[in-house]
């Protein structure tokens, strides 16, 4: 437990000093949901409010970037220059370090996620939740898919510089097709049938619907989907994984 | 003596190759045990499976009685490693790094003393990035003492230290070991080796070439004193055929021959270059090192084939490689 307290702490603390990944993990997301704003900001989608649209989707692609990012790529580079492999050979556990990074990537979440609301609530007129439990069920759910899909992707990479450009294509296909930045009804059919496939979708389907409703009507199938992506990510990447190169 | 570690025929295999072939030594608590030998010859595999880092193929391991491959986590917990490359995260700082890796043990070691001992005290607030090699592993070698361990394993602690530097982990390592810890490390500088070490062993693609104690090898390279010099026109196939030779090699223009009397074997050296009218340079006596039987190991069969044979022709009995070496 203590080692685990430690671990979590001290990669806060090193994401922290870097001031390109805080850069990019915080003010990205708020620099588009400000540029969205400015294209979209006065209409109402779906009957919903713009903010009530693209702040959910937002911490839905923080999600993402965190796994493939904060998560994934970071442990690549451990993986890499043998850090993993030093935390081997003492006694901590594979779960333990794991388990930290995850703790880790969920604080990061938070923040962002808290920086957008606060964003969406002073220029976009944000309303709050209807369910609050709602929403936190969303993310969490969302976290439990894609952390270990992150992950996943982490562990079929060479080396950092494969799961880094790996990881940008993946982010940038999800954010075209997702529905994340473009409403998903400018598409032709198969570019929408696409979207079908990217586990962001749901992630964005998920908390769009949380956010706005009460209870997850009609959004029930973006739960299961999530689950058996997070199941199946969990067991490819206990299998695929690898403490140190080769 | 009591051992700390028991390895006994131990193998692995990599792909295409073994890179350990029945390995087997045992170190003794308290002691200094060197492994050394050049680059490939499976020093780091063979620390790294008694660390229980590495599966082994065969043969047993016994790490304070316990199998390091059976028992990992409770054999880390009493142990230290430093790896060949040290590794922590760039914009972590030396205290940190301390208290994160104090952290995942249950046993708490005087990290105060280890700081005092080490010298580290101004650097705590240092990055690791902003250290310089030797204060890297200065701070790695603090992270595998953290918490005190019986055992600590260095895999190559003075590769790219400077002499000064080098000099100055030594004194650290006996350090260590005067506070009763087991020390077990590698190493392919002979110096290092005679220096530090307790018992050696030199590991030769995979085996066990010889283990003793340096001061004994030294011994045993001490009736293979030698004359050399340079020469661009002296016929080594000539020198050879004088009575009182064993040996001739030559490498680089430099010429060394080896014989029981190396007064006489240099009299009759400079008798045959007169009469022949040849040119000799810079003659020197010369006795055996660790380093000559380094390199003879490290050349393998041929060179030793072809001692032993030269030695056998003359009769004489000097050094023989490869034989009687045997684990103690
Ligand atoms: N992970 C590995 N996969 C394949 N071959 C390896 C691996 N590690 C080491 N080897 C090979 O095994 C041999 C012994 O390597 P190593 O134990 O690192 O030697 P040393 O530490 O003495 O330089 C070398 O030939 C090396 O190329
Ligand atoms: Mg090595």
């Amino acid at each position: 437990m203590r080692s685990f307290v430690n671990l979590a702490r001290s990669e806060v603390r090193l994401f922290f000093r870097e001031r390109q990944a805080v850069f990019w993990t915080f003010l990205y997301p708020m620099l588009m949901i400000w540029l969205f704003g400015v294209i979209f900001g006065k209409q109402k989608l779906g009957g919903v409010s713009y903010a009530g649209m693209y702040v959910p989707s937002w911490i839905g692609v923080s999600v993402l970037t965190i796994a493939l990012y904060t998560i994934g790529t970071t442990l690549t580079a451990y993986r890499e220059r043998g850090i993993l492999k030093r935390y081997q050979a003492t006694p901590v556990r594979p779960w333990t370090v794991l388990g930290a990074h995850v703790v880790y990537g969920v604080l990061v979440l938070v923040l962002t996620a808290a920086v957008m609301i606060a964003e969406g609530r002073l220029l976009f007129g944000l309303t709050m939740p209807k369910s609050v439990g709602g929403v936190l069920f969303a993310t969490l759910l969302s976290v439990f898919a894609l952390f270990p899909f992150g992950l996943l992707l982490a562990s079929l990479a060479k080396n950092v510089r494969s799961a880094a450009a790996l990881s940008a294509l993946v982010l940038n296909i999800m954010l075209l097709f997702s529905g994340a930045t473009f409403p998903l009804a400018i598409f032709p059919a198969f570019l929408r049938s696409l979207a079908h496939w990217l586990p962001l979708y749901y992630v964005i389907d998920l908390l769009r619907t949380a956010w706005n409703q009460k209870g997850f009507a009609g959004s029930w199938s973006d739960v299961w989907v999530l689950l058996a992506i997070g199941v199946v990510s969990i067991a490819l990447a206990s299998r695929t994984f690898r403490w140190q190169d080769a | 003596m009591t051992a700390a570690i028991v390895v006994k025929d131990l193998r692995k295999r990599y792909k295409d190759r073994e890179a350990v072939r029945g390995v087997s030594f045992e170190v003794a608590q308290g002691e200094i045990f060197g492994i050394v030998g050049p680059n490939g010859a499976g020093k780091t595999t063979t620390l790294e499976m008694m660390e229980g880092l590495r599966r082994r193929d065969g043969g047993s391991v016994q790490v304070l009685g316990m199998d390091p491959a059976r028992e990992p986590y409770r054999v880390r917990e009493r142990i230290g490693v430093q790896f060949q490359m040290t590794a922590i995260q760039e914009k972590m700082r030396v205290d940190e790094a301390l208290a994160l890796f104090a952290s995942f043990y249950r046993r708490r070691g005087d990290v105060a003393k280890l700081i005092a001992m080490l010298g580290l005290q101004p650097y705590l607030g240092q990055s690791f990035k902003n250290l310089s090699g030797g204060w890297q592993q200065r701070v790695s070698l603090a992270l595998a003492a953290v918490h005190d361990p019986e055992i600590i394993f260095l895999d190559e602690p003075s590769t790219g230290l400077d002499p000064a530097a080098r000099r100055e982990l030594w004194e650290m390592i006996r350090g260590l070991r005067e506070q009763g810890k087991t020390i077990v490390l590698t190493t392919h500088y002979m110096e290092e080796a005679e220096q530090l070490c307790d018992r050696v062993a030199m590991f030769r693609e995979g085996e066990v070439a010889l283990l003793d104690q340096p001061k004994r090898l030294v011994a045993r390279m001490a009736g293979w004193d030698y004359i050399d010099f340079v020469s661009d026109d002296a016929s080594l196939a000539d020198i050879e055929r004088l009575p009182c030779v064993q040996r001739a090699v030559e490498t680089d223009g430099c010429i060394r021959v080896h014989g029981d009397d190396v007064q006489q074997v240099a009299l009759a050296v400079l008798v045959l270059a007169d009469s022949r009218g040849w040119r000799i340079r810079n003659l020197r006596f010369a006795a055996g090192t660790l380093d000559d039987l380094f390199v003879l190991l490290a050349g393998g069969e041929a060179s030793g084939e072809a001692r032993r044979e030269g030695s056998a022709a003359k009769g004489e009995g000097s050094v023989a490689m490869g034989e009687g070496s045997g684990v103690v």
